[in-house]
């Protein structure tokens, strides 16, 4: 029984994992900076699509970058793309945080819808640029293909990609909590007017948190698109468990957010066990349920968003 | 912000007559513009919806992202009452304003005593999950395909019946109707005592509730309105349509109401839904002649009028009124903004 069911813990925990990984810049941003960043979705897209040319594949894609490029090894394309997509997108989020600033100290509602109306253009753009298609990006060999352990196939891919999440999660908690720029930027959170008056600048201090956030997103994409697929819509899809992991573990708890999300990626792998076409619903009850009784989510406290 | 209650406690005021005396002549000649009756028909049917969706936005304060949710159960409800039920159009018509209803007022129970953007993530959450239905329940919604085959029901009056199938015409005038009903019925209540109370709840939500008002009930009861009233539209567009589908459920078909309510004016202005569905609409038709990426022009559009002037359109002509009568009205002690302002 419970090796049958085996399979589907290590797929619900790895999901979990990856859950973490998407939400995480979104995380960043509501947690320090009270905003709710709507088009975490698209910039995440926007990675995907970014490494997708930077790696290639297909020469259609980007006429733009020299052949000689692509002769290279696809490990050596794939690392620069893991790192050059991802500082391209922070540029854009940077943007996005520049045109956010007039709706600080308003009604967080506008900055939710500004960038919803961000989200859609840069995904109409996306589908301007790309087409509206579906695109694989391709991996290292070392990565790729999948190896056979009790009589079932794994992906290497997703273990690969759990683990990258895993990393990621402990990288950004050790900044977050133990660097002095952590604990700046939580300060800035907590208290603006002091931090100001410590004389730190907070409006380069948010520029850099959003850059951050949007960064994750798009390493976010990077890592998730060979599993989750290239397409517009992508974006979306990603956004959608995002907030919901967020809202479920407790606006403004880093481990809430983590561990609702593997919550929700193990009760997606289990109730895939039966009912396979059901099992994306689980985690709305489970968030309707948990918001139900506890209504600032597992882990959250008191927030600014709530007025 | 929005016009004050007492200022026209009349049922129809001019500016209500004459925008639906133009409306009723719009068959005369949309076509002579190089527009098609069918136009007509959508503006007015998401006008409905907008109306509906601005109650709970505009008036009480209320985000829902997920209102796609309640008018896509307006629309299945219809098809699903005409196939199984009976095939009477204020039968199914009824079926479907209940159904939303019934969906809004479950819904609303669940989340009414949240503020903000709280509100407007639960709100997500919850059309998400009509949305996942939709798609999934095959046997029932028929999955993404959706519904196929509704019928245009005829109106039937007892003394006279219409035939609503054979033209755009016809299903025009119908919807013209319903519209009718609905901004008269609507612009009636918000100038009434409950009205009144939605927008105090906008205004200070605590402060409502030391007045000794229950702003759960208050809450939910504009949800369910709001959400009937978006099935309402949804009956209609299935009837359009002559079918139902799971996209209009979709987080995006939800975002753009939302727009369209915006940039219209919503905030500020009982017309600004209608406005914006207007805008919205001839975008996607003249822009969409001209290339397949209107949505990101409009996109675009939309993140300007957040970023310069989240009074919408409505508060763009209020400003240009303003500033007209300041410029040229001046002598009169007429109690206008400071030119200077």
């Amino acid at each position: 029984m419970l090796l049958d069911l085996l399979p589907h813990l290590v797929n619900g925990l790895t999901l979990g994992l990856l859950f973490a990984l998407v939400a995480l810049g979104f995380m960043l941003i509501v947690g320090l900076m009270e905003q709710i960043n709507l088009a975490h979705g698209s910039l995440f897209a926007l990675g995907a699509y970014f490494a997708l040319v930077i790696v290639g594949g297909e020469r259609s894609l980007s006429p733009w970058i020299g052949d000689a490029w692509y002769t290279l090894p696809i490990a050596v394309r794939y690392a620069v793309a893991l790192v050059v997509a991802p500082a391209l997108v922070a540029v854009i989020g940077m943007g996005v945080e520049v045109l956010m600033r007039r709706t600080y100290g308003k009604d967080p509602l506008f900055g939710l819808l500004l960038t919803f109306g961000i989200a859609l253009v840069i995904e109409e753009a996306i589908r301007g640029i790309w087409s509206t298609r579906d695109y694989v990006l391709q991996t290292p060999a070392g990565i790729s293909g999948g190896f056979i352990f009790n009589d079932l196939i794994w992906s290497t891919y997703r273990f690969y990609a759990a683990g990258f999440a895993a990393v990621a999660i402990g990288l950004v908690w050790l900044f977050i909590e133990k660097t002095p720029y952590g604990a700046v930027i939580k300060a800035g959170a907590h208290d603006n007017e002091m931090v100001r008056a410590l004389g730190i600048n907070l409006s380069r201090l948010r520029l850099f948190v959003f850059a951050f956030g949007t960064l994750l997103a798009a390493v976010a994409g990077i890592i998730l698109a060979p599993i989750w697929g290239i397409r517009p819509h992508m974006g979306v899809d990603a956004v959608v468990p995002a907030f919901l992991v967020i809202v479920l573990g407790g606006i403004g708890s880093f481990w809430g957010a983590v561990i609702a999300s593997l919550l929700c990626g193990m009760l997606v792998g289990l109730t895939g066990a039966y009912a396979s076409e059901w099992s994306l619903l689980s985690i709305y009850l489970l968030l309707i349920l948990v918001t139900t009784v506890r209504a600032r989510g597992l882990f959250g406290k008191k927030s600014l968003l709530e007025n | 912000m929005l016009p004050s209650p007492q200022a026209s406690p009349r049922l129809i005021t001019p500016a209500i007559a004459i925008v639906l005396l133009l409306l009723a002549t719009v068959p005369f000649w949309i076509e002579r513009i190089g527009l098609y009756p069918y136009l007509g028909v959508e503006i007015l049917i998401w006008s409905i919806y907008a109306l509906g969706f601005n109650l709970l936005l505009g008036y009480t304060g209320l985000p829902s992202f997920g209102h796609g949710a309640y008018f896509g159960i307006g629309a299945y409800a219809f098809g699903l009452a005409q196939f199984n039920i009976v095939p009477n159009l204020w039968v199914c018509l009824l079926i479907a304003i209940f159904a939303a209803a019934l969906a809004g007022a479950f819904v609303s129970a669940f989340i009414s005593h949240r503020r903000g953007i709280y509100f407007a993530l639960m709100t997500i959450a919850f059309g998400q999950v009509f949305w996942f239905i939709s798609i999934k329940w095959h046997s029932i919604t028929g999955g993404e395909d959706g519904l196929l085959k509704i019928a245009r029901l005829p109106a039937d009056f007892g003394v006279v019946q219409f035939d609503l199938g054979s033209s755009n015409y016809a299903l025009y005038y119908f919807v013209f109707a319903a519209f009718a009903i609905v901004l008269v019925g609507l612009w009636r209540l918000v100038n009434s005592p409950y009205g009144r109370i939605l927008q105090a709840i906008r205004q200070n939500e605590t402060r409502v509730t030391f007045l000794g008002y229950s702003v759960w009930w208050f809450k939910v009861s504009v949800f369910t309105l709001s959400a009937a009233i978006s099935g309402f539209a949804g009956a209609l567009f299935a009837m359009a349509q002559t079918s139902a589908f799971p996209d209009v459920m979709s987080l995006h078909h939800s975002g753009y109401i939302v727009m369209m309510t915006l940039v219209g004016g919503g905030l500020v202005s009982f017309w600004g839904p209608v406005i914006g569905v207007f805008a919205f609409l001839l975008t996607r038709d003249l822009i969409g002649a001209l290339t397949t990426a209107w949505m990101f022009w409009f996109g675009l559009f939309f993140v300007l009028i957040m970023l310069f002037k989240p009074e919408g359109i409505a508060g763009l002509v209020r400003d240009l009124r303003n500033g007209f009568i300041a410029r040229f009205c001046t002598p009169s002690p007429a109690p206008v903004r400071d030119p200077g302002s």
